[in-house]
Parts: structure tokens; sequence; C-alpha cells
């Protein structure tokens, strides 16, 4: 958490390697990384969810965004395709595949994006404010589906409430540092 | 604002391979360009009001578009038959009406609504997107067909922001007028909207960038080609040559 | 419009979209068809003039921007208004891309060092910019219908004259719009050109 302005994106693109430090080094994963090279194992294991779902849906079709990570990576068009099915319908998507994405509600944009970033099968998992915008119902989807999945992440959010039943640990940016917080 | 009214459908023409349609398409309508008989343009526009039958268009939107097209033939109309030197049928007041003219007007009149129909009929029955992954299929290079979807993609979100701005605008009393205040803000709105696309651009190279992109965009769009399109393009392509051959043989 | 007009506009347009697109890296896909769509969208704005209103033509200014890209980034607004709009259509295409896009990258190639000079000297080479992109147009379009028809020639010299005042509205808009993106983000005068894209 932090007040606007505060830095929080900044630091989930330090750590994707968007953005470069004016002083200081970054190290993930026990290796310090300087070039754009370097980054690019770390964006492999890394997924970032941005703040506006537009940014990040950029193909025409829903099929085509959520392949569109697996198809870097290597796989075959029969592979993404599978993959990316099945992880529409975890997500509750099942049949957006040809749905075309600049038609879509608020709220699914932003599941479709968690999709896209999901299909890389990260192991850590950032997300920029994901439920800026959400109405309640969708609110509560992304909550389940968020507690469901098997891996690490790091939320940016200012809901506390929704924070308190996501995360186990608070921290916050202030004055440029990053503190912990004892959450009530 | 901007609608596709008719790229979904359940006819025939829908249902075609549309890698077909935009040759079909494509061809026919430089063909019909290129004629200069009437039977032969008349032959083209009886074919391609029937595929416009075929696909079964909303009339009131196809008559919507008919007219923006005909308004303009009509100008010519007006204009041709006068300025046109050649030898005169009658006399409308003191300007000459010349044969030549009006026979320049009717094939203009035969030839964009043949080729306007043909192109709504078989074109404009697919969505944007099928459009760009048919052009790409038939080897169009792939810049261009991603810098296609890519400017379809965001046409929408553009013109909701320039909706949104002119609203502001407009709420703090701005009134289009013809005043350098008036372009002046027209001209700020514009930069407004370039700043934004920059800078959502940049967004989406770094969403690009963290999804792993490496230079290769990839097309995954199903085409099948079944016995029916066969059919059709042997249809069309029969048709075609009955066209020319009128072309070459007729004298008017 | 006659063939041989109808077949060297497809020659050239593609010649010309083929150099945009060597110049236009794959990263830089997504600004190219960001300004694409602002140009799309922009193209349908109406200005009053007087007691009527026109469209804004805007190829000065995409060209100012885009350089070399402004070919394909035109083609392809183009396409899209045909299929949209249902203006021009597609036989027609070749022809409106080079009448649009090389008044933009002539304009490009003139003015375009001027814009890091002084404010002064940039936005009158803006203004110029969007004049002669007008004038440049209209005066290929009316090229376009001549040799199609000799008998065109009354006609076209009437159409050249009646952009005279768009031509006007469209510098001035060209220089407004280059002065504000000057001041908000210079970047922008920069990602298409000879320099780096980073």
């Amino acid at each position: 958490m932090g007040p606007n302005g505060s830095g929080k994106t900044t630091l989930f693109h330090l750590i994707m390697g968007l953005v470069k430090p004016c002083s200081g080094r970054v190290e993930i994963f026990g290796r310090f990384l300087q070039k754009e090279r370097d980054f690019r194992p770390v964006r492999q294991r890394i997924g970032l969810l941005f703040q506006e779902a537009d940014d990040q849906l950029f193909c025409p079709t829903v099929l085509e965004d959520v392949a569109f990570g697996p198809l870097n990576k290597g796989k075959s068009p029969r592979e993404a395709r599978d993959l990316t099915r099945e992880i529409l319908g975890r997500l509750g998507l099942a049949g957006f595949e040809n749905r075309i994405t600049h038609q879509l509600s608020g709220g699914e944009k932003r599941m479709v994006s968690l999709a896209a970033v999901l299909a890389m099968e990260p192991e850590i998992l950032l997300l920029d404010e994901p439920t800026s915008g959400l109405d309640d119902r969708t609110r509560e989807k992304f909550k389940e589906v968020l507690l469901d999945l098997d891996l690490t992440y790091m939320l940016i959010s200012h809901e506390r409430d929704f924070l308190a039943q996501t995360t186990r640990t608070l921290y916050a940016i202030e004055r440029g540092k990053i503190v912990r917080v004892h959450s009530p | 604002m901007f609608q596709e009214p008719f790229a979904r459908g359940t006819s025939v023409i829908h249902e075609l391979d549309p890698r077909s349609k935009v040759v079909v398409g494509v061809s026919y309508a430089f063909f019909v360009a290129l004629s200069t008989r009437f039977l032969t343009l008349t032959g083209a526009l009886i074919i391609s009001f029937v595929l416009i039958g075929l696909a079964r268009l909303n009339p009131g939107a196809v008559a919507k578009r008919a007219m923006v097209v005909n308004g303009l033939i009509l100008f010519f109309w007006v204009v041709l038959p006068i300025t046109f030197e050649g030898e005169a049928l009658f006399d409308i007041g003191p300007f000459p009406v010349t044969r030549p003219g009006i026979l320049l007007s009717a094939r203009i009149t035969l030839k964009s609504n043949a080729i306007f129909f043909t192109f709504m009929a078989l074109v404009e029955s697919m969505s944007a997107v099928t459009l760009g992954h048919t052009l790409n299929r038939l080897r169009v290079p792939e810049k261009v067909v991603h810098l296609f979807l890519m400017t379809y993609r965001y046409v929408f979100v553009v013109e909701e922001e320039f909706s949104r701005l002119l609203r502001a605008a407009k709420i703090r009393g701005f009134r289009p007028k013809t005043t350098f205040h008036t372009y002046k803000t027209y001209a700020y709105l514009l930069g407004m909207l370039l700043v934004r696309a920059s800078v959502r651009a940049e967004r989406v190279q770094q969403a690009m960038a963290c999804r792993g992109f490496r230079g290769k965009f990839y097309c995954l769009a199903d085409f099948s080609w079944s016995r029916r399109d066969c059919l059709w393009c042997a249809l069309m392509t029969g048709l075609l040559i009955v066209l020319v051959m009128l072309e070459w043989t007729t004298r008017v | 419009m006659s063939g041989p007009v109808l077949i060297s506009g497809m020659a050239l347009a593609g010649v010309g979209t083929a150099v945009g697109l060597k110049k236009l890296d794959y990263e830089a896909v997504p600004q190219a068809g960001l300004v694409s769509a602002v140009f799309f969208v922009a193209s349908l704005i109406h200005v009053p003039l007087g007691p009527a209103s026109v469209h804004l033509i805007l190829n000065g200014l995409v060209g100012l921007i885009l350089g070399w890209v402004a070919f394909p980034v035109i083609l392809v607004a183009l396409v899209l208004q045909t299929l949209f709009f249902q203006f021009g259509g597609i036989t027609t295409l070749g022809v409106n891309t080079v009448i649009m896009a090389v008044p933009a990258l002539l304009g490009y190639l003139l003015f375009s060092p001027m814009l890091r000079k002084r404010a002064f000297v940039a936005l009158t080479a803006a203004f110029a910019c969007g004049c002669f992109s007008v004038f440049l147009g209209s005066l290929l379009l009316a090229l376009a219908l001549v040799f199609t028809e000799k008998n065109f020639l009354k006609a076209s010299a009437l159409l050249v004259a009646a952009h005279g005042p768009v031509m006007i509205v469209e510098g001035v808009i060209t220089a407004l719009c280059i002065g504000f993106l000057r001041k908000v983000r210079p970047s922008m005068l920069r990602t298409f050109g000879k320099r780096e894209f980073s």
C-alpha cells in the first residue's frame, strides 16, 4: 500500500526490468540484473498484471491474447491453444476464446488479462491494483481465483479489506522506504 | 460509433471461406473498375445485387450506405453532363448537356454501385479481425497485418477518449465556431489524444516485453476449405470470364 | 479512375509502404498503430469553417510524426475507413494512399529538421507543412482525375482552389498541435525519425 505516487508501480516495473534504477542494483533469484537481456528469464518466471487492462489486452481476440505468452515461450500453436482453453476454463471464462477484446466489459477484460499472465505459468505474480473499477461480484470472483492459485503473489491495492482477505503480510511505501505494517 | 453491422450473419455468404471472398471480391472490383461496356457493367451490377441478396444483409443499413455513395454520384450527374465537351443532346438554359457527359455519368453510376455492393456483400460480411487474419494467410506482410489489427483494436479506445475530452470542453462552455480559439482547442484535443496514445503504446510495449515478445507476431486462426468453397470459386470465376468476354466483344 | 492511374497508384503505394515497413521495428508497431488509430478518429472530426464544416485531413501532422512510416499507417487507416464507412473503395486504395501519403512524406523530409529549432521556426515550419500537405494532396488528386479523363481539367482546377481555406485551417491546427507536442512530449517527434528508437 501507499499514497498515490509513492512508487508502488515503479517497484513492480523495476522488478520486471521495465525501468532502470538511478542508483543501487536489482537482484532477483540471486542474480544481479542490469541489461535488458538479463531480465528475460525473470519475465518467464514472474508475471505482472498491469493496472489498466486495455494496455495488456492488445490482441484482437481473447484466444490470441492469452496464447501470446506461451507462443513466445516456444510452444506450438496447438499447445498454446490447449493451454489457453484450460486457463480460461479455470477462471470461469470458458467459451471466451473468440470474443473480441475491445468489446469486453471492464471486469471481463481484467479476468482475461489475468488469464493471459497466468498462461506464462509464472512462479510469482505481481498484481497492480487488480480490483480497481470492479463491481462487487467480479471482485469476489477475482478473490476466489486468487486464493485458489498455487503461487506466490504481491498485491498493490488501496482496499484494505481485499488486502486483508488475500494476503498474509502487509507492507507500505513511505517516503521512499518499504516498511512492514502491523495490521490491527 | 463505428459499427460492423454486416459482420455477423448466417447466410450462405457468411459461411464461405474468407480467403475466397477476399480474392473474388478484389478481382471483381478491379475488373469492374477497368470495364467500360454497358453490358458488362450491368451484368456486374446484377451479380452484385444477387450477392447482397444471398448475404441477407440488413436492408436498412444497406440503403443508408448506398445513399452515401450515390450522393457523390448525384454530384457527378449534375456536373459532368454540363462541363464535358462533346456533342450536345439538348440544352438546359445556357448549358449544353452532352452525350459523352451523360454516358460517362451512367457508367460511373453502374460501376460504383457494382463495386460497392460486391464489396459490401463479400468483405463486409466478415469482422475486421477475420479480414486481418485472411490477409495474413494471403501472404500480406505480417507487420502490416498487425499494424492493421492493432489500429483496429485501439480505435474504439481513442474514440471514447476523444468523446470524453470533447464533452469536458463543452461542459466548460466550448462552442465550435470559426475562430482561432476553436482551432486551438481542437489542436490541443488532438495533441492530447496523440500524447495519450503514445503513452499507452509504451505500456503496450511493456506488456509485450513482459510476456516474452521476441519480434514475431503469431496468427491463430482456423480456416477450413470445403466443397462449397470450391463450387463458389468455380461459379464466380465462370461469371467473371463471361463478363470479360462481354467486355471484349460488345461495342457500347 | 482509369486503369493506368489505378495501377500506378497501387504500385507507388506498394513501394512507399514497403519502405515504411522496413523502417518500422516490430517493437514500434504499437506506437504506429496507436498513432494510426488517432489519425483515423481525427479524420472524422469536423471543424467549423465559415458557414460549413470541414473534415480534418491531417496528413501533414502524421508525416511530421511518423516520417516514412506514414505510408503504411495511412494505408491502414484508409482500409479501415473503407470497411467502416465506404469512403473510397478498394480499387482506389492505392491512389488514395499515394495522394495522402506522398505529401505527408515530402512534408516530413522538408520540414521535420526545423522542428528541433526555436519555437517560432518550428511552428512556422509546422504551419507550412500542414498547408503544403493539403495543397499537394489536392494537386495529386487533380492530376489523377486529369490523367483519367482530360476533360476533367476544369473541374480539377476548381477542386484545388476549393481546398484553399482548408489549407489554412490545417496549417493552423498542425502548427498548434506540434507546439503542444513539443511542450508535452517532445520524444514523440523523434521516435520515428532517423534517430534511435529505445
